[in-house]
């Protein structure tokens, strides 16, 4: 049975009927077309689904939208600022960290909260914050570049 | 993707109400809390006749308090909660606390509820193994008010706890460590998202004379149904003068009280080669602690 719910996302409250079994990921990319969080396993192994509630980096496939009420929801499409990159997107293009790039939004935010909280990260803290965000692609090296170079550019 | 279809999800807002929602759904509902268990669950179709799910996080029970007994968790705080406080941090009996909450990934540290970590009662959970070296208790609320119980009888089975149908977790009680104790946990995992193959805990209390007091050795990730304490293992080590060779004697000792499972992480003989050096190596940090080394 769907339920209607309100739940704010990037700032903008939306009103939605949902199954109770629907995930925030689901609700995002299926009924609001937020495509830029990505569904790669869906069961809390990979990372690309991101996304940031009450400023923390959680899995959003394995978060059920009825359990996001009354908490604001930031996805990747929400960091970027009147057409500004925020400066972990940039430092990703000006690093060359993205390759096939489905790991890249959810990996930006998941460094979005280390850099809230550690704005000067060293390297073990920057692998760290993103061992739950898989990458098959780059090696790894390019992405702690871009996150170092995103908070210096930020200092 | 969930393949459970669910017909309600309900938000109570009081203890009261949870266990009114518990008698009236009985075995069609589901406690949850961070959902990071529960999903993975559902998405592989093993909630068998479970349509509801009750969310308790109107509930509060996140408040962790240190006090002079020791230290009240809620049920609902998250692991990120837990790793920050600088108690756990900083004080050497609660390191085997402090090193299971390295493990996890971010994203479940900041949804995953202590509550849920134990309530699961999966044996390749880590706090579950640190709890218990440490000494824990759980605070319970049902239709009968509320209980504690002693952590060690919590855990009845694979999956399966000691908790009443219409009862759910409140918190965790720890009591406050004498003095000269330390802790330490190690965990043997394929990746850094994995659970635990196996994982161990040692706690010690050791006297002005260097010997050890008391001492606590916990296992999980496999090596029996239910995370355990190897009483022989405690045994051994209780009374002792620390010694360069205790440590592998101590390590050798769990082989008594272990019966490992097989499955796809690893076979039951690895299993049981691997509790004994993972125990031998929690002691050892353990020890390296209690000398003033962290
Ligand atoms: C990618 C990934 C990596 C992980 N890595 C680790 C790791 O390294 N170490 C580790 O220890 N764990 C790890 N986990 C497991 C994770 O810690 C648990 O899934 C989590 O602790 C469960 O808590 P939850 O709040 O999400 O519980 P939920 O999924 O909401 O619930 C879990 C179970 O407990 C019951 N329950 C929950 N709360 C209560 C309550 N208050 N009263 C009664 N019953 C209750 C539920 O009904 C359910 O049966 C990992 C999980 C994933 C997905
Ligand atoms: S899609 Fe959520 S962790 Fe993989
Ligand atoms: S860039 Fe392809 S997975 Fe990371």
């Amino acid at each position: 049975m769907k339920q209607l719910i309100s739940i704010e996302i990037n700032g903008e409250v939306h009103e939605l009927a949902v199954a109770p079994q629907d995930s925030l990921l689901h609700v995002l990319r299926e009924e609001l077309g937020l495509i830029g969080t990505k569904k790669g396993c869906d069961t809390g192994g990979c990372g690309c689904c991101t996304v940031q509630i009450d400023g923390r980096a959680v899995y959003s496939c394995m978060t059920y939208a009825m359990s996001v009420q009354g908490k604001p929801v930031v996805t990747i499409e929400g960091i970027t600022e009147n057409g500004q990159l925020d400066p972990l997107q940039q430092a990703f293009i000006d690093a060359g960290a993205v390759q096939c790039g489905y790991c890249t939004c959810g990996t930006i935010m998941a460094a979005r909260e280390l850099l809230a909280t550690v704005p000067d990260p060293d390297e073990s803290q920057i692998r760290h914050a993103i061992a739950g965000n898989l990458c098959r692609c780059t090696g790894y090296q390019k992405i702690v570049d871009a996150i170092k170079l995103a908070a210096a550019n930020s200092a | 993707m969930s393949l459970t279809t669910l017909e309600n999800y309900f938000l109570p807002g009081s203890g009261g109400e949870v266990v009114q929602l518990l008698q009236e759904y009985g075995e069609r509902a589901m406690i949850l809390a961070g959902g990071s268990f529960v999903h993975g669950l559902a998405a592989r179709n093993l909630l068998p006749g479970v349509d509801v799910f009750i969310d308790i996080q109107k509930l509060g029970l996140a408040d962790i308090v240190a006090g002079s007994g020791g230290l009240e968790i809620g049920a609902m705080a998250r692991l990120a909660d837990l790793a920050s406080v600088s108690e756990i941090r900083e004080d050497a009996a609660w390191g085997a606390l402090s090193d299971a909450l390295r493990c996890p990934p971010v994203q479940i540290m900041n949804t995953a509820t202590v509550g849920g970590n134990i309530a699961a009662a999966c044996p390749y959970f880590d706090l579950p193994t640190a709890f218990l070296a440490i000494g824990a208790s759980v605070r319970t609320e049902g239709s009968s008010g509320s209980r504690e119980i002693d952590l060690e009888d919590f855990f009845t089975g694979l999956f399966e706890n000691s908790l009443a149908q219409e009862e759910f977790l409140t918190g965790v009680a720890l009591s406050r460590p004498e003095p000269g104790s330390a802790s330490a946990f190690v965990k043997l995992e394929t990746n850094a998202n994995d659970l635990a193959i196996v994982n161990a805990a040692v706690h010690m209390t050791v006297d002005e004379s260097g010997a050890c007091q008391a001492a606590r050795v916990a296992l999980g990730g496999g090596v029996n149904e239910i995370p355990l304490r190897s009483a022989a293992a405690e045994k051994l080590l209780t009374g002792q003068v620390i010694t360069d060779e205790l440590p592998a004697k101590v390590g050798q000792a769990v082989q008594a009280d272990i019966s490992p499972m097989a499955d796809h992480r690893a076979s039951a003989e690895y299993r049981s080669a691997m509790a004994s050096v993972l125990t031998e190596r929690a002691l050892r940090s353990a020890i390296a602690r209690m000398t003033g080394g962290n």
